[in-house]
């Protein structure tokens, strides 16, 4: 059986093993002899779900040469006899950075490269792979035989290379020099400013891809570029896409969508809590095999700052693969990411208790990331002309206790456990001359020796044990087992471990012969029991996905309802002004009935009728649902795009989190909508995103269909970095600057929109939802530039898109509207515009509504002359005046916002209520279906307990679209079962802590609730 | 002509009230005492600066030299705001203005009362809601510095102050220090936690030093003489902490070390360890009733609901309203009353907590606080309920009897605005 001398985790290579590099000269005589390796009596697994019992492999130079369960050995081959074990393809990485250097280099890069330095479009992973001799055995050890690895730094990433794990000369190992193009949101060490947030990262990415495609016709005329001349090719490779969170997915299918291109998605392991929204992105996934730690949570206190996501995600963590495979949705396993690369496969065993499919499991391995590349050819199966990569294990992959023995990559072998190795584990009798001491070796992984006394076992001494191959050291104190010091013995191993012996030294000097024979083969294996606990814990069932999942999610989303309330006072927002005990009926999304009796009969006639809720809604109000013009809730990483003065490309709708406990909070103060806004760091910001909040939902399942496009503005302190800790430099550093960045703009923006008349219908800037883009009727090639930011601009000037200007005094207010005027658009909205009152008459005239604070000054100088009575003066002139929050609290209290209008002012109680809901959805353009209770509009309803304007009133239930997405006593019943799900989730943490599982300190998360002033945010 | 003139002056400040001559009767009201009763058409007496009646309006009305007729409006204490910092800071980002967080990290030493500024524009905005003193408090840092309570309208700090020096401000070290963020949370750092265990023995050493300190034996020592108060009884430890650990770590801290009067500022976790607080008789200063849950899977109106779960405690407290805006908006404090009588507070209670429990807690409650006879007279008349946004229509306001001007500059604009438009 033994047939070779094995060193520890080193490669005995033979000069006949390895194909030598055929141009570069040899030092030495050149080897010549080609033996076949046969491994025979193998179990040999070439694809998930194919085994071979009693099987041959046979293996030439790299490449397998037979496999099969009656092949002839060769005369002359080496034989391994392999009896009892296993044989699998050798496993393929998909993503990693071994080998690469991890950033790129600090000084600034030479050459025609592109603008912004996030940009890597001429990286090659396969000019600056070097073998890491140390990383690529440990990722031996566990099987891996070919690794994708690329330069993980900044958005455009380069091509990464397939390498074979052979520790040869790189020239042979590189398997595919260009595997994939790599990309991410992160701008890495790029030492620019710009992108600050994840809405600029996929800008910078969206335009790079423009300038790619102007690059490889026109643009190559006008200038040189090596990076986009990178992209280009890049372009033609399997590309890699890495997210930092789940929600990254569907950014990047919008991504592929809009360029044509499919994205393979590297993702975080919580897929699975928007299962639908990425089966629907279709993008195939490279998972990670990191599986979120337990938390201490014995400190009930400390268990608080647990959250309730972090809790479920701990449970739901090992079902997501799982989860994936049964919805279909192609995906590979990657060991990136994991502190130690053996941690894959407690990881992958918890997977496979919570249900993935063993042969999926080995395909995530082997040959699905090979085909992900266009390696299945060669790596990922054993088939007769494929690479020898294989690993010989002890036991299936999967098992626990498995051990990898051998791995052999492109037929080369790299020894890290020999086989075959006599088992020491029992209870000797330990023979020292005319001592008979008592032996126990336990332990098969890391053997350890215990020397006791035959009679009475209570002293037992731990005894210094080595072991290398067949020779063995043994070395204990003897003094208490009757000799006056230490006892050493050195000796060999024979019988399958039954028999020791050799000579030793006792305390004095003196030398003996020594023997070992085994009595029993009994040890107490230490590990083993809690696993068993732990394996019984995870494959218990697990507890529902939440939508979203948090606390205040649920199992299921709820249906649109048929309502119908009575006896309601009804705040219409419409001519019929405010109705005392009405009805109001909701059917299909929409306010069906407003009256003093609805008659179901009449309204549902014949046999439709719908099933149809009562509420009794005496002594309640009824109005249609809040809607906050400024808001920067469920914004992801980032509200201000500030590294540049004009950022009108960056888009919040990419950004949309709809995960963010601040929505459902909001609806339980009545909100239904809200304009999600860029911050207000430079004078053209982002463009807006209107979202309804229909909690539980994805991200674009929030943005209100056919809502109009707007853009962020913002004037003053912030603008001209004026509240900064140092002196700014970016222009502009006054408001006169401010005025000509604006003047600039338009002007580069009417040139822009000019050059595309000349030439083609500019493109529809948006695709539809389906992401289908109308054909330019010009070829490519002769198209302008495009550029996203002068895109928003021009819409501005055509009047498709809106301006929400970030202001407050009446001199910037009025220079805007001078803008404008003279370049032709209207700015439609002035937000804060806390001067507004001095500037109303003016205001009226441009046709610009305002959208202010009900109380807010003294927060820098330019509000000094902020005043509570803005509201009441502005609308007494006539201007379309709304009350907004800006922050996260004030959102869900925007009814006690709108009383103070009552208070300051003396605004009537109706005019007062629709400066938070019929005031804005026209400033938004969205009056046609919101903000009043009138027939056909959108049922977006709130009950409250009282009239909204009183510190009494509390919102009841809030409907969005006819869904019932908040219910106060529903609420308390949440509320209860969010207690029951985390101590379910709590006493499993408990079991599992117990049963040894590890566990990390409790910790307290932040959440981000952003204002106007928020600047960047790592994307 | 006139008026604007009137205007002109007002964009500065209003008069401070020259000392009440004439007697006082304010009858014709709801009186809300501040104890928790209430007096229908009831009436209130003041001569001297003095509260002399409070009850019904009966048979009183000769002894008074003048007498305000009220029909059905309310009558309160002035309302009391703990822990601000007004008049420490006129605009946020305006450095230049900023004196309410000093330098350094142990500066029990540094006064709110050396900085109070009387003249802030923004105190008549605040006043005018109803609110009339205020604790002038030193923030930042480990030791803050020494809070100050003033009342609202005074030609200088000394016609200001209430009780100087009222007490000493800790912040006590974070228990959960933030790694990453929400979206991308970091690891558990163990050098913060070493960090923070550093940090409560600098507080611990200090104040072992005070403990050991005799003025007379040597030099003198700033840091260590402005914690005597605290350690003689003679003022209030405040220890600024919001979750459970901290708080109780700070109520074993002040037990060790011999604090007689502790007050937990913030306390958002206050109601969980509400048997700690009442076996050692800690107050609490409770953080701004409109505010967010300090965790993600807390109830959504937890904070709304905080004052009305301490007070099921058996905690008192009274409502501060620290934080983002807390100066300018802290004419809003009864609005947050308001909010937690909404969720479950009885609404008595609700202007107890910014009336004769926060005068307690200030230790200024033998004069303010409540409209009892004896009293300062310091109230407040709104023609509707000061607590709720339409209600809050303060007509008169006296602080010390003497009558105070409820003008300011924003008022002033408003009407300088509303007759250019010709409203």
């Amino acid at each position: 059986m033994r047939t070779l001398r094995y060193l520890l985790a080193a490669a005995l290579l033979t000069a006949s093993t390895a194909r030598a590099q055929e141009n570069v000269p040899v030092n030495g005589p050149h080897g010549t002899a080609r033996p076949v390796h046969a491994f025979i009596h193998a179990t040999l697994h070439p694809a998930p779900g194919e085994v071979l019992r009693d099987a041959t492999l046979l293996v030439q130079d790299e490449r397998v040469v037979g496999v099969g369960t009656r092949l002839k050995v060769p005369a002359g081959a080496v034989v391994h006899d392999v009896a009892g074990l296993h044989i699998w393809p050798g496993l393929v990485d998909p993503y990693g950075s071994v080998g690469v250097p991890a950033k790129a280099p600090k000084e600034q890069a030479g050459g025609t490269g592109y603008w912004n330095r996030a940009v890597h479009g001429t990286t090659r992973a396969d000019e600056l792979y070097t073998h890491n001799t140390a990383l690529n055995a440990k990722l031996r050890e566990q099987g891996i035989t070919t690794v994708i690895t690329h330069r993980p730094d900044g958005i455009v990433r380069g091509s990464g290379c397939a390498v074979l794990l052979a520790d040869r000369a790189v020239n042979l190992d590189v398997l595919q020099p260009r595997s994939s193009a790599h990309f991410s949101f992160n701008k890495g060490s790029s030492p620019e400013e710009y992108p600050s947030s994840l809405m600029g990262s996929i800008a910078l990415l969206r335009q790079t891809l423009h300038d790619a495609r102007w690059y490889a016709g026109q643009g190559s005329r006008a200038q040189s570029d090596a990076d986009l001349e990178g992209v280009n090719a890049l372009l033609g490779l399997p590309l890699v896409f890495e997210s930092s969170e789940r929600n990254d997915i569907g950014r990047i299918a919008r991504i592929g969508r809009e360029f044509g291109l499919r994205f393979t998605v590297r993702g975080t392991g919580d897929e699975y809590a928007r299962l639908a929204d990425v089966v629907a992105a279709g993008t195939p996934l490279i998972l990670p095999l990191t599986m979120p730690e337990a938390y201490d949570v014995e400190d009930p206190f400390a268990a608080l700052e647990v959250t309730l996501a972090e809790l479920k995600h701990w449970e739901l963590a090992p079902v997501n693969a799982a989860r994936l495979d049964s919805a279909g949705v192609p995906f590979a396993f990657t060991l990136h990411g994991l502190k130690e690369p053996a941690d894959a496969w407690p990881a992958l065993r918890r997977m496979v208790l919570a249900g993935l499919d063993t042969a999926s499991a080995i395909a995530a391995l082997t040959t699905r990331p090979a085909a992900f590349f266009g390696l299945s050819e060669r790596v990922g199966a054993l088939r007769e002309g494929m690479l020898a990569n294989f690993l010989i294990t002890s036991g299936h992959l999967l098992e626990q206790g498995n051990q990898v023995h051998e791995t052999w990559v492109a037929g080369r072998r790299f020894a890290h456990k020999p086989y075959g190795e006599e088992d020491v584990v029992g209870v000797f009798d330990l023979n020292l001359r005319s001592v008979i001491l008592r032996m126990e070796v336990s332990g098969r992984a890391r053997p350890e020796a215990e020397v006791y006394r035959p009679a009475a076992d209570t002293v037992r001494v731990k005894a210094r044990f080595v072991r290398d191959d067949q020779l063995v050291t043994l070395e204990f104190d003897g003094r208490r087992l009757g000799f006056d010091g230490p006892v050493r013995l050195n000796g060999i191993v024979h019988d399958r471990g039954g028999i020791w012996d050799g000579q030793g030294q006792l305390p004095g000097g003196e030398w003996i012969a020594w023997s070992a024979v085994r009595q029993a083969v009994r040890s107490k294996e230490k590990e083993g029991s809690g696993d068993r606990v732990l394996d019984s814990l995870y494959r218990a069932p697990v507890g529902a996905v939440w939508y979203p999942l948090t606390a205040f999610g649920g199992p299921a989303l709820p249906d649109t309802e048929v309502v119908v309330f009575r006896h309601a006072t009804v705040w219409t927002n419409g001519p019929q002004g405010i109705l005392r005990d009405a009805d109001v009926c909701i059917s299909g999304g929409r306010i069906v009935g407003v009256g003093e009796r609805i008659d179901l009969a009449t309204l549902f006639p014949g046999r439709t009728r719908p099933e149809v809720i009562e509420v009794n809604a005496t002594g309640k109000h009824l109005t249609c649902g809040i809607i906050d013009e400024h808001s920067h809730l469920g914004i992801a990483r980032g509200v201000n795009e500030g590294g540049q003065a004009v950022s009108a490309e960056v888009r919040i709708g990419d950004v949309t989190d709809p995960d963010h406990v601040g929505l459902y909070r909001d609806l339980a103060g009545g909100v239904t909508a809200v304009q999600q806004l860029h911050g207000s760091a430079n004078p053209i910001g982002g463009q807006s995103a209107l979202i309804k909040l229909r909690w539980g939902l994805g991200a674009e399942a929030l943005h209100i269909d056919g809502a109009p496009g707007f853009i962020k503005f913002a004037l003053g302190e912030n603008v001209k970095q004026s509240n900064w800790p140092n002196d700014g430099s970016r222009f502009p550093q006054t408001r006169m600057g401010v005025e000509q960045v604006m003047y600039d703009a338009f002007h580069r923006a009417r040139a822009y929109g000019a050059a595309w008349d000349r030439t083609a219908p500019r493109p529809e800037p948006k695709p539809d939802r389906k992401g289908r883009r109308r054909p330019a009727p010009t070829p490519a090639a002769e198209l302008p530039r495009r550029d996203l930011e002068l895109d928003a601009l021009v819409e501005v000037l055509e009047g498709k898109r809106y301006i929400s200007c970030h202001s407050y005094v009446q001199g910037e207010i009025a220079m805007l509207m001078d803008v404008a005027d003279s370049m032709g658009f209207t700015v439609n909205t002035f937000t804060h515009v806390l001067e507004g009152y001095k500037v109303a008459p003016k205001l009226k005239a441009h046709g610009a509504g305002a959208s202010t604070f009900s109380d807010w000054w003294a927060y820098k100088m330019e509000v000094g002359d902020a005043i509570p009575y803005n509201a009441a003066l502005l609308w007494r002139e006539g201007v379309t005046t709304c009350l907004n929050s800006d922050d996260a609290e004030m959102s869900r209290r925007l009814n006690q916002e709108a009383a103070k209008a009552v208070k300051y002012g003396g605004v009537p109680p109706e005019e007062a209520w629709k400066m938070v809901t019929l005031n804005p959805a026209r400033l938004l353009h969205l009056d046609q279906r919101m903000g009043s209770v009138e027939v056909g509009k959108d049922a977006d309803l709130v009950l409250w307990s009282a009239d909204p304007l009183s510190i009494d009133a509390k919102c009841e239930m809030t409907f969005v679209d006819g869904v019932r997405y908040y219910d106060a006593v529903r609420h308390k019943a949440w509320t209860r079962e969010v207690v029951r799900e985390r101590e379910r989730l709590v006493a499993r943490m408990l079991a599992a802590k117990k049963a040894g599982a590890p566990v990390r300190k409790p910790q307290r998360k932040d959440e981000r609730n952003w204002e106007c002033e928020s600047l960047g945010e790592r994307p | 002509m006139l008026l604007t003139l009137a205007d002109g002056v007002l964009a500065q400040r209003p008069t401070p009230a020259p000392p009440q001559v004439r007697s006082v009767l304010v009858r014709g009201a709801t009186v809300h005492v501040g104890d928790g009763r209430v007096i229908d058409d009831g009436a209130v007496g003041f001569r001297n600066g003095i509260i002399d009646h409070v009850g019904f309006e009966y048979g009183v009305k000769a002894r008074y030299d003048t007498v305000i007729q009220l029909n059905g409006a309310h009558i309160y204490p002035g309302l009391i705001l703990a822990d601000a910092t007004l008049g420490l800071q006129e605009v946020d980002q305006v450095r230049a203005t900023a004196d309410a967080d000093e330098t350094g990290e142990l500066e029990p030493e540094v006064r709110a009362y050396a900085a109070f500024n009387v003249d802030s524009r923004i105190i008549p905005t605040v006043r005018a809601n109803g609110v009339l003193l205020a604790q002038a408090t030193p923030r930042g840092g480990l030791v803050s510095g020494t809070s100050s309570v003033m009342q609202l309208d005074a030609w200088d700090r000394e016609g200001a102050v209430v009780r100087m020096d009222d007490g000493v401000h800790v912040e006590w070290p974070r228990a959960y220090v933030r790694e990453g963020w929400w979206a991308e949370p970091g690891g558990t750092s163990t050098a913060k936690d070493e960090e923070r265990r550093r940090d409560i023995d600098r507080l611990r050493t200090l104040f072992m030093n005070a403990k050991a300190y005799r003025a007379d034996a040597g030099a003198v020592d700033l840091r260590l003489a402005g914690l005597q108060p605290v350690l003689n009884g003679s003022a209030t430890l405040y220890v600024h902490a919001d979750v459970a650990r901290e708080i109780q770590e700070a109520v074993l801290f002040a037990r060790e070390m011999g604090v007689r009067r502790l007050v937990i500022v913030g306390g958002h976790d206050a109601w969980r360890v509400s048997d700690l607080l009442r076996d050692n008789k800690v107050d609490v200063i409770l953080q701004r009733v409109h505010g967010l849950p300090l965790r993600e899977d807390e109830d959504i109106d937890i904070v709304y609901r905080q004052p009305a779960l301490l007070k099921e405690r058996g905690i008192r407290f009274c409502l501060g309203y620290t934080g983002g805006m807390e100066r300018m908006g802290s004419r809003n404090l009864p609005f947050t009353a308001g909010t937690a009588a909404a969720y479950g507070l009885e609404r008595e209670a609700a202007l107890q907590a910014m009336t004769l429990d926060a005068a307690r807690i200030l230790g200024i409650d033998q004069r303010y606080g409540s409209l009892e006879v004896g009293k300062s007279a310091t109230l407040v008349v709104s023609t509707g309920d000061l607590l709720d946004m339409r209600g809050n229509n303060v007509t008169h306001a006296f602080i010390d009897g003497r009558s105070i001007v409820l003008d300011d500059h924003q008022k002033a604009l408003y009407r300088q605005y509303a007759r250019r438009y010709g409203h």
